[in-house]
């Protein structure tokens, strides 16, 4: 009896929080709206998935007659895959999907193209030739401007000297393996960079970062750049040279990715030298879907430019999104 | 015989010493010619480094010790940094201080209550008199609920004064103190609540919690926030700092907090009732039910604590590394599970201790230590790390005095039978049962 009574009462309380956290959840659907556009993310537990759904949350703002709807894969593939093939019933006019990987993925993309909905793959590509638009950055672009960046504070092509830590992101990925490639593709050239690690990873996370460096500093006493495959790695190991009472030792420190508000912040204070912008296709991948829907054709692949953020130019970003 | 058995009892400690020779040995040397793995800092480093998931494996040995699992610390410990930065860093009603402050009030009226009657009730036992009866000392309402639900309340009503004066601007490092472990002993208790009246399986109970914390952390934190930055001096309060500074210069803060948890619990399993219930009901639950013992309190109670310790970790978290995610802790529980569990604690409950598990954690620090010293490739270390843990697993149970004695004895069956029958390592949850019987007849 009491164990009923008991199974009861939690059923009730769970019954009474799930109706408080669902009306903030849930938004009715737009009656004006002539295209349904759906769009798959795949996690929104990392600032830059946060960043995407913003920015495509922005762009739809400026297009009225559409009705975005947009799911989160909660960094599952089989969520994803469920979360498509709802899209897929919903008959969305077009499929946006930013998948968690390529090959779990691919299966349900030919499923909406076979339904006659054309898709447009964001960020991560899926192995399939019948998408209509893939839309993302360029990682080894990224990996090359930051190590052109990085040879010419250390004294320039042919004369660069330097002690150079690198945290990278998860060994298992792809834009780890890019963004570390395309570093490497300038800094191997010069005889007078040295490499103080090897492959640590920081798991793209900033207190993994920051256990790294505080051991890497006992380790070395002349540290001359960190490069972090991401901004909080990057910010992690400034944290813990500033703990370690050396930030001023270590000359420059470069991330990637370029969030307003965190590499942006952290570089227009000082505590980054630079950070490289990794853009969330969510704008853009809007636009082409809006282009699409209008009867334009789409070029097959989009690539996102990358830019270098200093000083100079950061307090000026940080303005346009509102955070100055 | 005898230097084997005493060999075999403290061999968890000479893996400790091994380890470190380990390290002296292959660490690197500074300029200077120092020795950087045996340097005061390193040391304390890895103190430090430690400290979060020692904390947190404190509350898993108690748990595990019941018998029990408690796989719900890593969402826990994520949720607790996302209720502390956003204490630190937002003011006014956010979600944070709506959960915040009831939590506190409720949880300090009932702690305070029950010391209150605990106290109370010891001291109205008394002491034997000289016919060796127990005299009642007539305290009378001070024994009931009365007196000490009125200190509770009491303190409760201190409690929510000093919160709720603490939201319109953003809360200090007592706040954040007081407010974030009440949190998380609140889902901990929960958990135990599961298991002792829902009658749920623990590794169920706290499988379903470890899913939902980390829901509830996101949706504290809100969609837009996947982390909470805690710049101390712009965004929050400069004195927080204070939990990632060394005490005196000398003893990281953060391990200030794992050491004083470690003596304090490993004092309550080792000499108070609580602590002999625990091994008794982690030994044969049946026995410790049929002698008396109130085994849904004892598990409650460990829950509960586990959740409390994971808060404080939580709290540390936001310290060192200046953010609240709700995955802060992903991969936590594994960690603590692996410590607990190198430190000799039976996952069947019953045997081991505080003790090994503070070396267990030592050990894995150690490792990591020594290999990012070393400059070992990421993923070599995490085989390392694994076989780190079935080798010296595989010493714990292999009675290492058995081994040997198999070895040396290998033509005479006997001398090996004479060995094993000297050593007493094996569970002893039938005496340890009786022994709780003793305990409850000094105690009634």
């Amino acid at each position: 009896m009491k164990r009923r009574e008991f199974l009861k009462l939690s059923t009730t309380i769970a019954g009474a929080a799930a109706t408080i956290y669902i009306p903030s959840g849930w938004t009715p659907a737009k009656a004006a709206a002539k295209w349904k556009v759906g769009f798959s993310q795949c996690t929104t537990l990392e600032p830059w998935r946060v960043q995407f759904n913003k920015d495509i949350q922005a762009e739809a703002k400026n297009h009225p007659d559409v009705e975005l709807v947009i799911t989160d894969g909660q960094d599952k593939t089989e969520k994803q895959v469920a979360d498509c093939e709802n899209l897929v019933v919903q008959q969305v006019n077009v499929l946006l999907i930013s998948p968690k990987e390529s090959a779990g993925l691919t299966g349900v993309v030919e499923k909406a193209i076979d339904a006659k909905i054309p898709v447009i793959v964001l960020d991560r590509n899926v192995d399939s030739k019948r998408i209509t638009q893939f839309i993302g950055g360029d990682n080894a672009a990224i990996g090359r401007a930051a190590g052109e960046y990085a040879v010419k504070l250390l004294g320039g092509p042919g004369s660069a000297q330097g002690n150079v830590v690198e945290v990278w992101g998860g060994l298992g990925t792809q834009p780890a393996h890019d963004r570390h490639d395309g570093f490497h593709a300038f800094t191997d050239k010069e005889p007078g960079i040295k490499y103080l690690l090897n492959n640590q990873s920081g798991d793209w996370k900033q207190d993994q970062a920051y256990n790294i460096m505080t051991t890497a500093l006992r380790n070395n006493e002349k540290i001359d750049l960190i490069y972090g495959h991401n901004d909080p790695m990057a910010y992690g190991a400034y944290l813990a040279a500033k703990d370690a009472g050396r930030d001023k030792n270590i000359r420059f420190i470069l991330g990637i990715d370029g969030l307003p508000d965190e590499g942006v912040t952290w570089v227009s204070k000082g505590q980054l030298t630079a950070t490289f912008l990794y853009a969330t296709p969510g704008a853009e991948g809007l636009r082409q879907a809006v282009k699409l829907l209008q009867g334009e054709k789409l070029q097959p692949v989009i690539t996102l430019p990358t830019m270098l953020i200093t000083k100079e130019n950061a307090s000026e970003i940080m303005k346009k999104n509102g955070l100055l | 015989m005898k230097a084997f058995r005493a060999l075999s009892r403290t061999k968890l400690y000479w893996g400790l010493l091994i380890i470190c020779l380990i390290g002296a040995l292959a660490s690197p040397h500074s300029s200077s010619g120092m020795n950087i793995f045996l340097s005061y800092g390193n040391l304390t480093d890895v103190l430090r480094q430690v400290s979060i998931t020692g904390l947190v494996a404190t509350g898993m040995t108690m748990v595990i010790l019941l018998g029990g699992i408690d796989l719900s610390v890593g969402s826990v410990m994520g949720f607790s940094t996302i209720i502390c930065a956003m204490l630190l860093t937002k003011s006014g009603w956010t979600a944070a201080s709506i959960m915040g402050v009831p939590a506190a009030t409720a949880v300090s009226f009932f702690a305070v209550a029950f010391l209150a009657r605990f106290v109370f009730s010891g001291l109205a036992r008394g002491r034997d008199d000289s016919a060796g009866r127990r005299r009642e000392i007539a305290l009378g309402p001070w024994r009931s609920m009365r007196i000490p639900a009125l200190l509770g309340f009491v303190a409760a009503a201190a409690v929510a004064w000093f919160t709720v004066s603490q939201v319109p601007t953003k809360f200090g490092v007592l706040g954040v103190l007081l407010v974030t472990p009440c949190v998380a002993l609140l889902l901990g208790s929960l958990n135990g609540l599961l298991i002792v009246a829902g009658r749920l399986q623990p590794f169920i109970a706290t499988l379903a919690m470890m899913v939902s914390a980390l829901g509830i952390g996101r949706l504290t934190a809100g969609q837009d926030h996947a982390v909470v930055a805690v710049y101390t001096g712009t965004n929050a309060t400069e004195a927080f700092e204070v939990l990632r500074s060394m005490l005196w210069g000398v003893v990281p803060m953060p391990s200030v907090f794992f050491l004083a948890a470690i003596v304090l619990f490993g004092a309550i399993l080792r000499f108070t009732t609580f602590g002999r219930y625990a091994y008794a009901i982690g030994g044969n639950v049946e026995a410790a039910k049929l002698s008396g013992i109130k085994v849904a309190q004892v598990q409650f109670t460990a829950y509960l604590l586990s959740g409390l310790l994971a808060g404080i970790a939580g709290v540390l978290f936001v310290a060192q590394y200046r953010q609240g995610k709700p995955d802060a802790g992903a991969g936590l529980e594994l960690d603590a599970i692996a410590a607990v569990v190198i430190g000799g604690t039976s996952l069947m409950g019953g045997r081991g201790g505080l003790s090994g598990t503070f070396v267990g954690v030592l050990i894995f620090g150690l490792l990591s230590d020594i290999l990012q010293l070393q400059n070992i490739d990421s993923n070599v270390q995490l085989v390392m790390k694994g076989l780190i843990i079935v080798c010296t697993v595989l010493v714990q149970e292999q009675n290492l005095g058995q081994l040997v004695a198999r070895w040396r004895f290998r033509s005479s069956p006997e001398a090996g039978a004479e060995v094993r029958s000297v050593e007493p390592n094996r569970p002893l949850s039938a005496p340890r049962a009786q022994f709780a019987r003793e305990d409850l007849d000094e105690a009634s």
